[in-house]
């Protein structure tokens, strides 16, 4: 007995329209094509998986000196009232971004020469108690390797907030730092604030 | 039927690959004329008040100062490390001149200026400086408060940027 397509009135093989053992040569070519498709994708997926798995658990040296900045600009802002034990942790996380001895140059706080770690401590805590509010972050970053294990970062930082008199604070400075890698860790070891409009 | 048939298209076009060249063109274009050419950006602040309010958009025009440099009453672009955060300032003294700040009043070269840019007195005074070979000196518009809290001075013409496109 021989079926018959109702479409396209062609007998059907037996077994039905889809299976026949020979397809005709346009099903051939749409299943390879679509074959290469999926294969495409599916490569395509797990470059992308295995790119986003490399570059979190195995971060470029610029990522990890980016991510030093985005710490220690946490670390110095500040929210409206925060309590004292924030306040101790922030200050004790902020002396292990530099090494033991600093250098930083500080034109416009007349703020100049090699300071020690618990000076910058000492410094940062005279800093934050004339805020309210502070906001610090870090912009533009020009990141270059003159060695492995030095870093030379330029960038831009924004400062925003409110003294404890409530004056609202609105500032922006480039910065020209260094950072060295000891014990796998990036640390300050200059910190230059670039004084771009002389008085 | 037919005007229904076009917004429903607007909205939701076959994806051929003119229509993607074209939407990859105007990206690419846009990328270009907003990366490189004129740089949008917003006012934060009120340093260039009553000229410029806190909260304004504009565009930096990169190519203002291509053929030619900064004049006095120019309001210009400085940039910092990058274009990302930026000073609005305005230029009042060019290279090689004299500028002092005597009870609110501008003088260069020893010659008081009249600035009628500004609205809001002040009464500001600064010994007389001289603006370096390749420099401008710049201030903003609101002059008001102590002059110590102010942002204000000379800077390298290499770091302006342009000026605003208003």
């Amino acid at each position: 007995m021989v079926t018959y397509d109702l479409r396209s009135k062609k007998p059907v093989p037996p077994g039905g329209r889809w299976s026949s053992k020979r397809p005709s040569e346009t099903h051939r070519s749409t299943f390879s094509r679509q074959t290469k498709v999926k294969i495409t994708l599916i490569s395509l997926i797990l470059i992308g998986v295995g790119a986003t798995i490399l570059l979190t658990f195995f971060p470029s040296e610029e990522k990890r000196v980016k991510k030093q900045f985005h710490l220690l600009a946490a670390s110095l802002s500040k929210e409206t009232g925060e309590n004292i034990f924030t306040m101790d942790q922030k200050l004790k996380k902020i002396g292990s971004f530099f090494n033991e001895a600093c250098e930083i140059h500080i034109p416009a706080y007349a703020l100049s020469g090699r300071v020690s770690r618990e000076e910058i401590i000492a410094y940062a805590t005279r800093g934050r108690i004339q805020f309210r509010e502070l906001l610090l972050k870090f912009h533009d970053f020009n990141i270059a390797f003159p060695k492995d294990d030095e870093a030379r970062v330029q960038l831009t930082a924004r400062l925003t907030g409110k003294t404890a008199t409530g004056e609202a604070v609105n500032e922006a400075h480039e910065v020209d730092s260094l950072l060295a890698k000891i014990e796998k860790k990036w640390m300050f070891i200059r910190v230059e604030v670039v004084e771009i409009l002389k008085k | 039927m037919a005007i229904n048939k076009r917004i429903f298209k607007f909205f939701f076009p076959s994806l051929t690959p003119a229509y993607l060249i074209r939407v990859g063109l105007v990206a690419l274009s846009a990328y270009l004329i907003f990366g490189y050419l004129l740089i949008p950006f917003r006012i934060q602040g009120t340093s260039m008040e009553p000229t410029y309010q806190n909260g304004q958009i504009n565009f930096c025009w990169k190519l203002r100062y291509l053929f030619s440099k900064p004049r006095r009453g120019d309001v210009v672009v400085i940039r910092l490390t990058g274009q990302k955060v930026t000073l609005l300032k305005r230029v009042i003294a060019l290279e090689h001149e004299v500028i002092e700040f005597h009870n609110g009043k501008l003088l260069i070269n020893g010659v008081e200026q009249e600035e009628p840019y500004l609205r809001y007195p002040y009464d500001w005074t600064l010994p007389a400086r001289w603006v370096e070979p390749d420099s401008i000196y710049v201030v903003g518009d609101n002059r008001r408060g102590p002059i110590q809290n102010q942002i204000f001075g000379q800077t390298s013409l290499k770091r302006v940027l342009g000026g605003p496109l208003w």
